[in-house]
This record gives C-alpha cells, sequence and structure tokens, in this order.
C-alpha cells in the first residue's frame, strides 16, 4: 500500500511541473503589458531595471525554471499592478475565503447528495425515487448565478423576517450558507446521481446475492457489501468536483460579494497582472492536482484489486 | 414429513412485454440426507425455482402462489426478518459463478466469520477459528494465511471451496447447488463434486443440485427431477431414470450425450433435439414439449395439457406418450 | 518422364490446396465482415426501437427540438427588431405583445431570448463537434497504436487534467484578446476535450481485441482499412452519445464566462450575458434573468436525457435507471 502511495505521489512531479510550463508558456502568449497600463508612466531606464529584476530580460526558458524555483519555494513573484503586495499576499488574502466558501459547499453537497443517491437506489422506481431525481436534474441544470439569485431573491429578500439571512457580505456565519449553498448544489446532483447508479448496480452484483443467501441482516449487506462497493465512484467524482467548485467559485463570489480568490482572478487576467494570474493558476491546478492524487489513493484503499495493479 | 415439500410453486416476472412464466407448477419433495438432481436446459426454471425456495427473487420477479414447506414450515409467507433468519442456518445456497460471487473488497475470512458471528453469535476470535476449520475442510492449503487474502488472489476452483465453506459453516440442513462445477474447469469439477459428496455425509445434509449436465447429477443424486419450460416433467431414483426414462425429452437428453464406447462412435453424428424451448411469456396451452416430440401427433398432445401421474411407484411422468406405454403401443413417429 | 510428370502434378496439386485453403479462409474473413456489418445494421435498427420506447427520451428528445425550432423561427417570423431601442416600452413585464417581456432599452425579449439561443447554441455545436475532433482523433491515435505512444499521450492528458476548467478557458480568450464567436469555441474546445479523448482511447482498446479485427488483419486489411472501415463505425454509438453529453458543458461554459462580462460583444447576445443583463434587474423585473436561465436549463435537461435515452438504447445492459 505505501509503494502504491509513494509510486503515485511520485508521478504528480511531472504533472506538475508541465501544467507550470503550459501555463506559462500561455501567459506569455498573452498581450499587453502591466507597466504600461498603470496611470504612472515608466520611463525607460526603470523599464530597464525593472525588466532585469523580474527576469523578463532573459529567454523564456530560463524565466520559465526561475519560476519553477519559485514556485517549490513558495515565493511567486511580486504583483505587477499592485505595487505594494506580493502574489503571495494576494493568495494569503483571499484564498482562505475561497476555500472556506469551497468547503461549505462540499460538505453540503455530500451531505445532502449522497444520502439522497443511496434512499433512490433503494427504494428504486417508487415516487420518492422520481421525486429526488427530478429534483436533483432540475438543480444540475439550472446555472449557478440563476440559483444564487433565486436563493438571494427568496430566502434573503423575500423571506427576510423568518431567516434573517443577509444578501451578501461575508463575515459571521449567516452569510456562509446561501453561498455554500448555491455553489454546492450542481455537485451535489452529481453525487446524488452517481451514488444511486452505482448502487444500482452493485445491488445486481452476484456477490450480493450471496450476502443475501448467507442469511445477513439486510442493513449489514446494504452498508458493508453494498456501500462499501459502491462509494468507489462517488469518491473518484470527488477529485474534479472539488475542482469544479475551487474554479467555478468566482461567479458565486461576485454575486454574493465575497472577497475571494476567484472574482480576484478575473481582475488580474483583465489586468494584465501576470504573476498574479500565474499564481493563482498554479495554485488552482496544484490542488487540483492534489485533490486527485488524495482521491486516487483513497481508491486504492476502497478498491483492494488496483493496489496489485502497475500505476 | 420430508424435509422439503415443494407444492405447484409459481414464480412469474412482469416484463415490459408481459408476465413470464419461469416456474409454473413445481413440486417435488426432499427427504433429509438425501440428494436431489435437478436437470434441464439454461431457461427452464431450475435456478429460478432454487430462488424461490429460498425468498432471494428479485423484482420484477416473485412468488405468485404455491407453498415451500421446510421442516413443515411455510417459507413463502415469512416476512424479511425470519427469512434472514433461515437461510445461511438452515439452508444454505452456493452459485454458479465463484468469480464473481465474492465481494472483491472484503477478505475472505471477513466474509466467512460474518456468516458465524451473524447466526451462531460466536466471539470474533472463535469465528476466526472455527473459519479456519472450514478452509481445511474444504481442502484450502495454508488456510491460516490464506484466511486475510482478497478473493483476487484465488483461483476459480478454490473460490467455488470458499462459497462452499460459507454454506455449509452453519450447519444447514439443505444445501442447495445451482449449477456449482459449470464454470469451472472439467478437472476442478470433479474435485468439487467429490467435496460436496464429502461434506453432505459429514454434515448430515441433504442437497439439491441444479446442472444441466446429466454427467453430474449421474454421480451424485439419488432422485433426480427433470424441468422443461418451468414445470417438472419427469421425477425418478437416479437408477430408474437412466435405466428406464419414460419422457421423450429425457429419452432425447440421454440419447444426445455422446457415447465414445461405441463402434462407430467417431463417425457417428450428434443427435440433438430439434427446435427450441417454448416462450415463457405465452406457455403453450397443452403439452410444452410437443412442438419438439417425435410422438405428438394430430391427438391430444396440442390440446390437452399433460399431468403429472406416478406411472411406477417412485416415478412420476409428465406426458401423454410415455415409454413403457409406446412400448405396449407403439406411437406413430413424425 | 513419368517421375517429373508425378512430381509436377503433386506440385500442382499442392498449390491448388493451399489456394483453396486461401479462398476458404478470404471467404470465412469476408463472411465474419460481413457479419460484422450486419451485424452493424440490425443494431441501429434495434437502438432505434429502444429509443423509441423509452418515453422520457422521447420527450426529452421532442423538448430538444422544439428548442431548436424556438430559436430557429422565431426570429424569422417576428415583427419585432432586437436592436431597435424604444425607451417608451422600457421593462414591461410579459404580455401578449411581448410575450417575454421588454429590457431596459425596451427591446421585445421574445425575440432577444431567441437570437441568444442561437448563439449560444451555435457556440454549443461548434464547441462541441470541434471537441469531437480534437477528443477523437487523439484517442483514436492513442489507443490504436499503443505501446509508447499511449502511454505518452496519456501522461501528457493527465498533465492537462490538471488545468482548472474555467481558468483555462478564461487564459486562452486573453491570449486572443477579444471575444468573438470563433474565440469563444476555440477556448471552450481546448478546456475540455480531455475526457473525449480518454474515453475514445478506452474504446479503441476495448473494440481492438474484437474476433472481427482479426478476421479483417487475417485478409490481409491495411492498418487504415481496420480503423475507419471496422474500429471507427463502432464507436459511434459512443460519440453520438458524447455529443449529447458535452453539449450542455459547453453552453454552461459558455454562459458563465458570459455572465462575468467576458462574454461575446453587444449588440449580438447569448444566453449568458442576456443573463448578465438582466441580473441587474433581478428584484423588479425577475424574468428578464429568470427566462434565459430557464432556456440553459432546458437545453441541459434535455440533452441529458436524450444523452441517457442513447446510452440505453445502444447499451440496454449500462443501465442506470
Amino acid at each position: 500500500m505505501l509503494k502504491f502511495i509513494i509510486r503515485r505521489t511520485f508521478w504528480t512531479i511531472p504533472v506538475i511541473l508541465l501544467v507550470i510550463l503550459m501555463t506559462f508558456l500561455m501567459m506569455r502568449q498573452i498581450k499587453g503589458n502591466p507597466f504600461r497600463n498603470s496611470e504612472r508612466a515608466v520611463p525607460p531606464s526603470i523599464q530597464r531595471n525593472l525588466d532585469r529584476k523580474f527576469h523578463l530580460d532573459k529567454p523564456w526558458w530560463q524565466q520559465y525554471l526561475y519560476y519553477v524555483k519559485g514556485v517549490a519555494t513558495a515565493d511567486l513573484g511580486p504583483s505587477l499592478v499592485q505595487r505594494n503586495q506580493n502574489v503571495n499576499d494576494v493568495i494569503k488574502e483571499h484564498f482562505p475565503v475561497s476555500l472556506k466558501l469551497g468547503a461549505f459547499a462540499m460538505f453540503f453537497a455530500i451531505v445532502v447528495g449522497i444520502p439522497i443517491g443511496i434512499l433512490s437506489a433503494l427504494r428504486q422506481n417508487t415516487l420518492s425515487d422520481y421525486l429526488s431525481m427530478g429534483f436533483v436534474n432540475v438543480g444540475y441544470a439550472l446555472p449557478s448565478f440563476f440559483i444564487s439569485t433565486l436563493l438571494v431573491y427568496f430566502f434573503a429578500l423575500r423571506w427576510r423576517n423568518y431567516t434573517g439571512l443577509p444578501t451578501n457580505g461575508w463575515g459571521g456565519w449567516q452569510t456562509w450558507i446561501l453561498p455554500a449553498i448555491a455553489l454546492g448544489l450542481a455537485p451535489m446532483t452529481v453525487f446524488a446521481r452517481i451514488t444511486r447508479g452505482s448502487m444500482l448496480e452493485t445491488l445486481q452484483q452476484d456477490y450480493i446475492r450471496t450476502a443475501k443467501a448467507k442469511g445477513l441482516r439486510w442493513q449489514r449487506v446494504v452498508v458493508l457489501h453494498v456501500l462499501r462497493n459502491s462509494l468507489i465512484p462517488t469518491v473518484t467524482a470527488a477529485g474534479p468536483l472539488l475542482g469544479y467548485i475551487i474554479t467555478g467559485s468566482f461567479i458565486v463570489e461576485s454575486i454574493f460579494g465575497i472577497p475571494g480568490i476567484g472574482r480576484y482572478y478575473v481582475t488580474s487576467v483583465t489586468g494584465r497582472d501576470y504573476s498574479v494570474t500565474m499564481g493563482i493558476t498554479i495554485l488552482l491546478s496544484l490542488i487540483i492536482i492534489f485533490a486527485n492524487l488524495v482521491v486516487d489513493i483513497l481508491y486504492g484503499y476502497l478498491d483492494p484489486r488496483t493496489r496489485d495493479l502497475r500505476t | 414429513m420430508a424435509l422439503l415439500e415443494v407444492e405447484d410453486l409459481r414464480t412469474y416476472f412482469q416484463t415490459r412485454e408481459g408476465e413470464v412464466h419461469a416456474v409454473d407448477g413445481v413440486s417435488f419433495e426432499l427427504e433429509e440426507r438425501k440428494t436431489l438432481g435437478i436437470v434441464g436446459e439454461s431457461g427452464c426454471g431450475k435456478s429460478v425455482t432454487a430462488l424461490s425456495i429460498m425468498g432471494l427473487v428479485q423484482t420484477p420477479g416473485r412468488v405468485v402462489s404455491g407453498s415451500v414447506r421446510f421442516t413443515g414450515r411455510e417459507l413463502t409467507t415469512l416476512k424479511r426478518r425470519e427469512m434472514e433468519d433461515v437461510r445461511g442456518l438452515e439452508i444454505g445456497m452456493i452459485f454458479q459463478d465463484p468469480m464473481t460471487s465474492l465481494n472483491p473488497t472484503l477478505t475472505i475470512g471477513t466474509q466467512i466469520t460474518e456468516t458465524l458471528r451473524r447466526h451462531l453469535s460466536l466471539s470474533r476470535k472463535e469465528a476466526r477459528k472455527r473459519a479456519v476449520e472450514l478452509l481445511e475442510e474444504v481442502h484450502i492449503p495454508n488456510a491460516g494465511r490464506r484466511l486475510d487474502d482478497y478473493p483476487h488472489r484465488y483461483s476459480g476452483g478454490m473460490r467455488q471451496r470458499v462459497m462452499i465453506a460459507m454454506a455449509i459453516s452453519c450447519n444447514p440442513k439443505l444445501l442447495i447447488a445451482d449449477e456449482p462445477t459449470t464454470a469451472l474447469d472439467v478437472t476442478v469439477q470433479a474435485g468439487v463434486l467429490d467435496l460436496l459428496e464429502e461434506l453432505r455425509e459429514d454434515h448430515d445434509m441433504a442437497m439439491i443440485i441444479i446442472t444441466h449436465n446429466m454427467g453430474v447429477v449421474a454421480e451424485t443424486a439419488d432422485d433426480i427431477a427433470v424441468m422443461y419450460a418451468g414445470q417438472v416433467v419427469e421425477q425418478a431414483t437416479a437408477l430408474d431414470l437412466f435405466d428406464r426414462p419414460e419422457h421423450p425429452y429425457t429419452e432425447a437428453l440421454l440419447g444426445a450425450l455422446p457415447k465414445l464406447d461405441e463402434p462407430d462412435a467417431r463417425n457417428a453424428r450428434l443427435l440433438s433435439i430439434p427446435g427450441r424451448p417454448p416462450d415463457l411469456l405465452k406457455p403453450p396451452e397443452a403439452c410444452r414439449f410437443a412442438p419438439r416430440c417425435k410422438y405428438a401427433g394430430t391427438d391430444d398432445c396440442s390440446t390437452v395439457p399433460p399431468e403429472l401421474r406416478e406411472i411406477r411407484t417412485g416415478h412420476w411422468v409428465r406426458s401423454a406418450h410415455p415409454a413403457s406405454e409406446r412400448a405396449k403401443q407403439p406411437v406413430a413417429v413424425s | 518422364m513419368a517421375i517429373d510428370e508425378r512430381l509436377a502434378a503433386e506440385r500442382a496439386g499442392k498449390r491448388r490446396a493451399s489456394f483453396e485453403l486461401a479462398l476458404e479462409t478470404t471467404a470465412d474473413a469476408r463472411s465474419a465482415e460481413a457479419g460484422a456489418a450486419l451485424q452493424r445494421a440490425s443494431l441501429w435498427r434495434d437502438a432505434l426501437q429502444r429509443f423509441r420506447a423509452n418515453r422520457a427520451a422521447v420527450i426529452a428528445a421532442i423538448a430538444f427540438l422544439a428548442l431548436l425550432a424556438f430559436v430557429i423561427f422565431v426570429p424569422w417570423l417576428s415583427n419585432e427588431d432586437p436592436y431597435k431601442l424604444n425607451f417608451s416600452q422600457a421593462y414591461q413585464n410579459p404580455s401578449w405583445a411581448h410575450p417575454f417581456g421588454t429590457d431596459e432599452f425596451g427591446r421585445d425579449q421574445l425575440v432577444r431570448v431567441a437570437l441568444g439561443g442561437r448563439v449560444s447554441i451555435a457556440i454549443g455545436f461548434a464547441a462541441t463537434f470541434a471537441i469531437m475532433g480534437v477528443g477523437i482523433t487523439y484517442g483514436s491515435i492513442s489507443g490504436f497504436v499503443g505501446g509508447h505512444l499511449d502511454n505518452a499521450l496519456m501522461r501528457f492528458l493527465d498533465a492537462l487534467y490538471g488545468l482548472p476548467y474555467l481558468p483555462f478557458a478564461i487564459l486562452t480568450l486573453a491570449i486572443f484578446g477579444t471575444v468573438t464567436f470563433w474565440t469563444m469555441v476555440v477556448s471552450l474546445t481546448i478546456a475540455s476535450w480531455f475526457t473525449t479523448a480518454r474515453v475514445m482511447r478506452g474504446q479503441i482498446i476495448s473494440l481492438k481485441e474484437n474476433d472481427y479485427v482479426r478476421a479483417a488483419h487475417a485478409v490481409g486489411a491495411r492498418w487504415y482499412r481496420v480503423l475507419f472501415r471496422h474500429l471507427l463505425p463502432n464507436t459511434l454509438g459512443v460519440i453520438i452519445i458524447f455529443v449529447f453529453l458535452e453539449l450542455p458543458g459547453v453552453v454552461l461554459g459558455e454562459a458563465f464566462l458570459s455572465f462575468i462580462g467576458l462574454g461575446i460583444n453587444p449588440p449580438k447576445a447569448s444566453w449568458g450575458s442576456l443573463a448578465q443583463d438582466g441580473y441587474g434587474a433581478y428584484q423588479t423585473h425577475p424574468y428578464l434573468i429568470v427566462i434565459p436561465s430557464l432556456m440553459i436549463a432546458w437545453l441541459i435537461l434535455s440533452a441529458f436525457f436524450v444523452a441517457d435515452g442513447l446510452r440505453d438504447a445502444l447499451d440496454p445492459r449500462a443501465r442506470e435507471f
């Protein structure tokens, strides 16, 4: 098992390097100069110094290596637009907010989605199954900006007196409820659907029939035999979903006025703040890669057959 | 009172196209410590019969009518919790495909001990000890160490033995084996059959073996029931069935067996039964074998459904033209 | 002389025997090929039948086509000019004159939503087909060639999976500088083709093992014949399903990008940018954001259920419901 973990972790390194390279090359293609956009025009001599300081005068592959070194030492460079801030500062200020929001959204998605999926599978083709799946499908199809708007309209405005929820802002726990639901609704539906489908498939398996033939209590069969096997695809879905939550948060952040990293990302792209953009993109990639790594390891633990296969 | 009494069992499946009569009036009895072989071609309903006895028929199927009495107790009306107490403890069952019948994410040890702890309330240590004993009983080498292996480390034959160990672990009075050797290599098959016989004696169990292989039942069964299209068409002791088969279907089945000891065996053609079994969505009104039977003429065969009747002591047949009657009064062959 | 004759006859006989054997093999292979083709033909008919029997799928298909008809015909048939500003009519609630209401400039929303639908759906289809093109090519090559190339291509794909979807699309748009129909299509394509590639590779790999492929090789078929005549047509089913699965994702992606301001420039609109326009007034005139959002949901739901029905129809063993 340990060898599996080490092997799998090792493979993330070339992936990370490749991701940094691709992002780096892409960034170089974006036209525009952050220095020229600022109000204070920069004289050429200072411009040259700045170029030298940021290695902008060196060939691209050297700049790449400098950057990789920076990533490895957790130094992502300064912000090119906000003169007095480093990229690290920007991240430190805004990322924890998004992380918190993402965590709540994921929590909501799991805690609501998986039980819905389980109950629907056990009550297949009954009214409750159709209703919950109908609800789930609609929730998936409605765009998150619409859901956010709906939530705000009803819970924070129309029914304000009952719920006491604010329309926006980021502070006490009340401000997290609606955004977390808005962001987590789509992943919740994915969890529900995958869990249900996977459970239905597992219920058909021969070994479930064997378990029943042994006279085991149905509750035990469901929990130990059915769930254990059917949660595997659900777990694998968690990786990409986490990616979706973290990277798709900017809409919810915009609507709810949450000072998160997603909102800042859009401003940095349009403002041509290269280093911030690079930094955030790398950060998000690292999260996705890390999430996939955790999911793969979990998968190896849950399904013993994969451990013996070559990665 | 026999150990198991099945009377007019009917199990139907509700499908989009209609109701499929998978089991349509099956009756038989099984005494303690005896072995019953149920034979028939694929789709004749023998597996569904076994599942109906165990209460394991899943939607869209259900037992529509009939009775299954085990040690005098009616099983078809039991609630789920009560049936869960019967399964594993009083009746054990093993299935056809050992490759898919074990949970791949749990160790063999867990899968054996969970049955023991469920029915016999053993402690974890006691259950583990008993599990090792069971594995040894089914001739798995290195039982102690292999207990913590996962199923994918076992071969097909070994997995089937594990299934058998699990099924007999709580000393049931009846063991149902649904095609226990079909998915195994020929050389492994003999071993498994011998094992089953050995265990049956040691544990004083009755056994039902379901198969489409006449060779298997010839070896192991005391009585044989031949099923066709959801019904029992002939039932007798094994000796009597092979010696003097009555139903044309049974005769054809036995005739289809290749006989290598005959003089021109190599050049002879294999006899097969022309035609296919009837569609169980709309079972024929009358004799279900009539379309393929060479003795079915323009008489009652196509209009009157034959009843299961005792043509000799202990020998039942469902046919208008059983062999012994044909011997006295020959029937035109079509 | 007699011996030479006999030898010659023997040699001729051997040649004839081997020639007859080759004929037999060819015949077998051809019939296997024909068998495969026949199999395909009847498979399609069976699948169509199964699809039609699936009520949910049929309703979804009708809904999808209805949506397409809506976006195609409404602007064509309507008399309203979607670009004309008419402040006297501003912010009208839905009525007979304006079934979807009007926006802040007095423009009829019915026509605008339909036109926006044209843009959204067109982007959706264009991007989906591009995704199919890139994904199928990449996956087929990887799966068909196999070996080290396959390994390398798949590792590269693993790396691409590490890039966050929407930020990646945003970056690509930034590279292009402006947002037009085609830059949007390319950006969405670049960010979304990975799954298709992976699935296609899996399909090709599993199909490669089939006997009719071996039969084709036995007849001496070249690799391109095997690929294009045997393997790819059998992946057609999966491809069609994937079209209906990718389309919603792309449309949603475009809507998101438009909503945050990175959408197609006005006065051309898409559902996403219409929603953005309407967002400002959601408290007083909710229909401005509700209707485009419902349109998006309509597309996604119908496409999803069609994909589900197709999946059922083409492989009833892999049922989810």
